[in-house]
């Protein structure tokens, strides 16, 4: 269970600042994806970051229960010149797993062939995003926090991605921040949109997208 | 306690991490460790003894050299390596149980072991050659050798704060090292100068360190001059500031 109370950040910018996250308060229901939906520089990623202790915010507090994630997504997180297999052994060993099923795990989902055992920094992007999902779905945690990465790969990965959190989905919830309506859609059972540092919450999908179609 | 346990798991992890990013992927890699330093000590030597300085009585040139410039070096080498460690693995402070402070103890005990490394295969080589030395005390030589280094992640880490709000201190420190190398007392004993320059030589914490490490290993050096506590001193002074600035620039790194 993971709990915002009153969670602000500014970021400063040349004209001033910009109050990206406007006292937030939410308490996010265990063993539920949410889905949180906002347009570019809404400040989904950032408060994503909060969530995971990434980033701190600059009031309110939070209380997490439970194992929660790092913010999974297609930056940060591996270093470049280690090969994937190394930054699977390095996240397996500060989250205290078992290195070899880490890895072995993640070879199998991420279906990097021989680029698992080559440099991060030779990776597309979506190499990189699915090295990240698979790693973070080789390890337990009660909360998955995914930041847009779940539209990458093909059909046949994004099958596997949905499959992955089905069967987790009676012990871990995933908390998703997207801009694109169908990822929530897909993955999500409640829904949220940030607009204007504010989040609303939403009992179904298709009542929070017409609040965030609407301007 | 699970706190404490969590981040010895991260320092761990980082090790090994940093061992690779630093040494390449090979073993052979981590031979140039050991080969840098080397070759610094055989250009002394070789420069030391073009000049026909002499070594202070009962005390060998390669020994009395070696002891002078690992300590230096690994003061040195700590300091810079600390200095970037934030901006070299921004990318792990992703995960939040990875902390900025974790990134700079990381490097500083590889580069402690390194040198340990170092200074090991160069007395035993020397041993070898000349026979078993008489060690005066290990314990005051390993306190030296610890209070270099130790000041050297001290340095490090109030560079690193402050580089985060200023990028001129990361270009302006490896100068700032190099005139220290003059002020360390690495080619003469503190006691041999004349007293106007001992006291200002006495003002730089390395001197200190050096003089700990050469008074422990050669039985008939005199390091009256030398205080622990002096160093000491300057590494809870400096970690106090460099921890301060560590937190606020916690809030301030933009990753990405």
């Amino acid at each position: 269970m993971i709990e915002l109370s009153e969670i602000s950040k500014v970021y400063p910018t040349r004209s001033g600042s910009n109050l990206v996250l406007d006292r937030i308060s939410f308490a996010f229901p265990p063993r539920t994806n949410i889905g949180i939906l906002g347009k570019n520089g809404a400040g989904k990623s950032t408060l994503l970051r909060i969530i995971a202790g990434t980033e701190q915010a600059d009031s309110g507090t939070i209380v997490r229960r439970g194992v929660v994630s790092w913010p999974i997504g297609f930056s940060g997180g591996f270093s470049g010149s280690l090969s994937g297999e190394e930054n699977c052994r390095f996240v397996a060993r500060i989250y205290g797993a078992d290195i070899d099923e880490v890895v072995g795990f993640t070879m199998e989902f991420a279906e990097l062939g021989e680029y698992f055992y080559m440099p991060v920094k030779t990776y597309s992007s979506g190499m990189r995003a699915r090295l990240a999902f698979g790693l973070s779905m080789a390890i337990e945690f009660d909360a998955y926090l995914v930041d847009e990465v779940t539209a990458v790969g093909d059909a046949n990965f994004q099958h596997k991605c949905r499959k992955a959190f089905q069967e987790r989905s009676d012990r871990s919830s995933v908390i998703i921040v997207s801009h694109q309506l169908s990822t929530v859609r897909d993955y999500c059972q409640r829904c949220a949109v940030l607009k204007h540092g504010k989040l609303s919450v939403f009992d179904s999908v298709d009542e929070a997208s017409s609040f965030y179609e609407a301007a | 306690m699970r706190g404490s346990l969590t981040q010895l798991q991260v320092v761990h992890a980082l090790l090994i991490r940093e061992t690779k990013t630093r040494f390449g992927a090979n073993q052979l890699g981590y031979l140039w460790a050991f080969i840098e330093p080397a070759l610094w000590i055989g250009m002394f030597i070789g420069f030391y003894g073009a000049f026909g300085r002499i070594t202070p009585p009962g005390m060998s040139l390669v020994a009395y050299l070696t002891t002078g410039i690992v300590p230096f070096s690994l003061f040195r080498d700590t300091a810079q390596r600390c200095m970037s460690a934030i901006e070299a693995n921004k990318g792990l402070l992703f995960y939040p149980q990875v902390r900025p402070l974790d990134l700079v103890v990381a490097r500083g005990i590889l580069e402690a072991a390194t040198y340990l490394g170092v200074m090991t295969l160069f007395m035993g080589g020397l041993a070898l050659y000349e026979g078993p030395p008489r060690i005066d005390s290990m314990l005051e030589t390993l306190g030296g050798l610890a209070l270099a280094s130790g000041f050297g992640v001290s340095c490090g880490l109030l560079c690193c704060g402050l580089s985060v709000y200023s990028p001129t201190v990361e270009r302006l420190f490896p100068s700032v090292l190099r005139l220290v190398f003059w002020f360390s007392a690495v080619f003469h004993p503190v006691e041999s100068l004349p007293t106007s320059m001992r006291d200002v030589l006495l003002l730089n914490p390395v001197t200190h360190a050096i003089e700990l490490v050469r008074d422990g290993w050669f039985p008939g050096y005199d390091a009256r001059h030398a205080d622990a506590l002096y160093v000491l001193a300057w590494i809870l002074v400096l970690s106090f500031f460099g921890l301060s600035l560590e937190r606020m620039a916690r809030r301030r790194l933009e990753l990405s």
